[in-house]
């Protein structure tokens, strides 16, 4: 592509050469009378600034409108230089384009930095510009051939038909009235648009944007002192000329300045190249492209989305959307979607490098991004797991209770009815429904073990503090509390912290062969942490097989930990530390 | 005697019912949760309030706040509250107000009409009542130093637990078999053991026993 463009430019540059030379030449020999207002230096210095500018441009940016538009410009303006030509068709051309180059200048400041025209108002004010520029001109010059020349010596314009000079001057004023509107308009419209910029945007436009408004301003300044006369006093007349020659050279130094910008990518390959482990790359990033409000995502295949680092899903920015956006691939799969700012989808290429050479990195974050948001599912699924198990717990207990419980109890209350209702004549058959009873009695019982294994009353209806007094007291070994609860903790913590220590204790019972537990519990504002204690022989290790292992999980689900301190022959130490804010 | 009756379980609020009638007991009203109990006992004044521990609407204690709420307005109304755990917490919560015509049982203890009926007037002639549950677990709890506990023999012990359950001299001697003397004698013992005040009511006593077996 870049090639093709190089070898296209040839034949311009030779073009424009052509131009200034007759341009030169021109200015150069004009007829003798006529006002001559730029000198030619000036002349020459704004035509090759825009030449060379566009080209320059052009080449650093094949893709963009906005070099070809100034080497156009500056054929413009060389082409004005025709009114002093001496030949009429030539001089006629001149006349009709002498203002030509102020719709390239108008159409950069609009299309600047895409090169596109950016809706229907640019368009509007471009038509105006056209219509003032060239409509009103050539209907000047079908009236008179004073056409903005106006000297004796001048050649006669070929379309001077109808011969009025008077009226012809009155179009020349409208044409002029047209074009300070527009021009006004023209800067309302920018300054419209540098309110509404994002901060690399302003960076982007700034230097085109102070030179295109200063030969604007010069502008509306030179031709209202020639609509109203000169109360506003006339600029020197080569002021705008001097701006004018500056609007090229910013444009062409904005865009060097992008591929300069490049350079930050070899600033980024060595950043990234840094054995820094704490790097932030979303920050790398946003250095390397100039755009501190550079959002990145990562690709998530088996969700078939985008997650930022937070483990937030983000969209892709639909079409209307005033972000801009790129893709980031590596070997063919997507990897990561920047969002950043419109203004860097001007500068494809500098995004393109940037993401080349940060692809590595990319696709390490998004792998390490599609972890962390994994482990963020795994607790959440396992927390899940624990409440529907307390859920399942309280929903069996009160099955049994208020099923298995009370048929149990009322069977022997019927037998205990029947019994009293036999009459003494079936003495033999009292010793079997004392028995029955009996039976009834034990299995009642072993139920009530069970449901309070299950889900122990004193917990749900007095809580953590309460529930722990009884465990403790019902303890295999002498155990010792000391609990500073003030106040109900939320359900899943009392639950996972009761069923800890039970758990804890009954350890302690089999495998400590220890005298005695001591357990702890207090709460402070965002914790509650627990020990229990033995005098055993120690030895204890989460790693095994053991139940140790259990209570780790149990701790874990509700985002706690838990630690073993179980050195051989000098008893276990259990803590647990479990949120509750 | 008359009873009202508390369970929100109809197959225990019949049964137990008519096991309350066999016994020869006069069935006042039967209630389904707290509030209707209290005002039972309010247009009833019954001599006793049987009562379930867990009614709804919440399913917790709601039959120990009833019989504390009636305890506190009519103070002569005998309340026995029935549970299916052993819950020394509560019963402690329950005694804690005094012990005259106070009961905590487990539920199946209530199935044998001669225990029922003797259950039930005791607790309306002043007594208490306390299941073996439950005093076997304040008995039992384990507390390491000083425990003058281990001084008793074990049949202080079993004498121990009798009285924290409410009964009589005279029903620990026919439970024992022993005489009425002897069961004096190992009273008396225990109370010089556990340094407690020497106590000849029978009501009086249980109280102090349990509250020395829970403040251990």
């Amino acid at each position: 592509m870049r090639v093709n463009h190089r070898i296209a430019l040839w034949p311009i540059v030779i073009a424009g050469a052509t131009a200034a030379v007759g341009g030169a030449w021109l200015a150069a020999h004009q007829p003798e009378g006529r006002p001559t207002e730029p000198g030619l230096v000036l002349e020459l210095v704004v035509g090759i600034s825009l030449f060379s500018c566009g080209i320059a441009s052009w080449r650093a940016r094949p893709e963009n409108r906005i070099g070809l538009v100034m080497v156009l410009t500056g054929f413009a303006w060389f082409a004005a230089e025709l009114v002093e030509a001496r030949q009429p068709w030539l001089y006629t051309v001149g006349l009709a384009v002498q203002s030509l180059w102020v719709i390239g200048l108008a159409y950069l400041l609009l299309s600047f930095p895409s090169g596109r025209l950016q809706g229907r108002r640019d368009r509007w004010l471009l038509s105006g510009g056209i219509g003032s520029a060239i409509g009103l001109q050539l209907l000047a010059m079908l009236y008179g051939n004073g056409a903005g020349v106006g000297c004796s010596s001048c050649v006669h314009n070929l379309i001077d038909v109808v011969h009025e000079n008077r009226k012809a001057q009155g179009w020349l004023g409208l044409r002029d009235l047209l074009g300070v509107v527009v021009l006004l308009a023209l800067v309302a419209l920018l300054t419209e648009r540098w309110r509404q910029a994002s901060a690399p945007q302003r960076r982007a436009v700034l230097p085109v944007l102070i030179t295109g408004f200063a030969t604007v301003a010069a502008l509306i300044w030179n031709v209202t002192s020639d609509l109203i006369g000169a109360p506003l006093g006339a600029l020197p007349a080569d002021v705008w000329f001097y701006t004018m020659a500056t609007v090229p050279i910013a444009v062409m130094i904005v865009f060097l300045q992008r591929r300069l910008a490049r350079g930050m990518v070899a600033g980024l390959v060595v950043e990234l190249g840094e054995p820094s482990t704490a790097m932030d790359l979303r920050s790398a990033l946003a250095r390397a492209l100039g755009d501190p409000s550079l959002q990145l995502a990562y690709w998530f295949p088996a969700e078939h989305c985008y997650v930022d680092g937070d483990g937030v899903t983000v969209a892709p920015p639909g079409a209307d959307d005033r972000r801009g956006s790129t893709f980031v691939q590596h070997n063919g799969q997507p990897i990561a979607l920047l969002l950043h700012d419109p203004v860097l989808e001007h500068n494809v290429e500098l995004v393109q490098s940037v993401c080349a050479a940060a692809s590595l990195a990319l696709e390490n974050e998004r792998l390490q991004a599609e972890l962390r948001a994994r482990l963020v599912d795994l607790q959440a699924s396992r927390a899940r797991l624990v409440a529907a198990t307390d859920a399942e717990r309280r929903r069996i207990e009160r099955d049994l209770h208020d099923g298995t419980q009370q048929r149990l109890v009322s069977v022997a209350m019927a037998l205990g009815l029947l019994e009293a209702r036999l009459p003494d004549s079936a003495g033999d058959t009292r010793p079997l429904i004392a028995e029955a009873r009996e039976t009834l009695t034990a299995a009642l019982q072993e139920l009530r073990d069970l449901t309070h294994g299950i889900n122990p009353p004193l917990l749900v209806e007095r809580g953590l503090g309460a529930a722990l007094e009884e465990l403790c007291t019902r303890a295999a070994l002498p155990t010792h509390l000391h609990a500073e609860l003030p106040h109900r903790l939320a359900e899943k913590v009392e639950s996972t912290a009761y069923f800890f220590i039970s758990e804890a204790l009954t350890n302690a019972a089999k495998h400590s062969h220890g005298s005695e537990v001591r357990v702890t519990a207090v709460v402070s504002d965002t914790m509650l942490r627990i020990e229990v204690t033995d005098d055993g022989i120690g030895g204890a290790s989460a790693s095994g097989g053991s139940g140790l292992i259990g209570l780790s999980d149990r701790v874990e689900a509700v985002a706690g930990r838990m630690y073993v301190h179980s050195p051989p022959g000098r008893g276990t130490e259990l803590h647990a530390e479990i949120p509750c804010a | 005697v008359r009873v009202v009756l508390a369970d929100d379980a109809l197959i225990l609020r019949e049964g137990l019912s008519r096991l309350l009638q066999e016994a020869g007991f006069q069935i006042v009203g039967l209630a389904s949760d707290g509030d209707e109990l209290v005002e039972l006992v309010d247009t009833g004044r019954p001599d006793v309030a049987i009562i379930d521990i867990r009614m709804p609407p919440t399913h917790t204690d709601e039959g120990l706040r009833a019989a504390q709420e009636i305890r506190r307005r009519w103070p002569d109304v005998g309340l026995l509250v029935l549970s299916q755990h052993v819950n020394t917490r509560y019963a402690m919560e329950l005694l804690s107000a005094g012990t005259d015509g106070v009961g905590y049982l487990l539920k199946e203890r209530v199935t044998d009409l001669a225990e029922l009926a003797s259950t039930v007037n005791r607790i309306g002639t002043g007594g208490s009542v306390l299941d073996t549950a439950v005093v076997a677990e304040l008995v039992g709890r384990r507390r390491s130093g000083d425990n003058p506990l281990e001084e008793l023999t074990d049949r202080e012990l079993e004498v121990l637990a009798l009285m924290a359950e409410g009964r009589s001299n005279r029903a620990i001697a026919e439970r024992l078999t022993v005489t009425n003397h002897t069961v004096e004698k190992h009273v008396k013992n225990i109370f010089v053991t556990l340094r407690l005040p020497p106590s000849t009511d029978d009501h009086r006593r249980v109280l102090a026993v349990i509250t020395y077996l829970d403040g251990r």
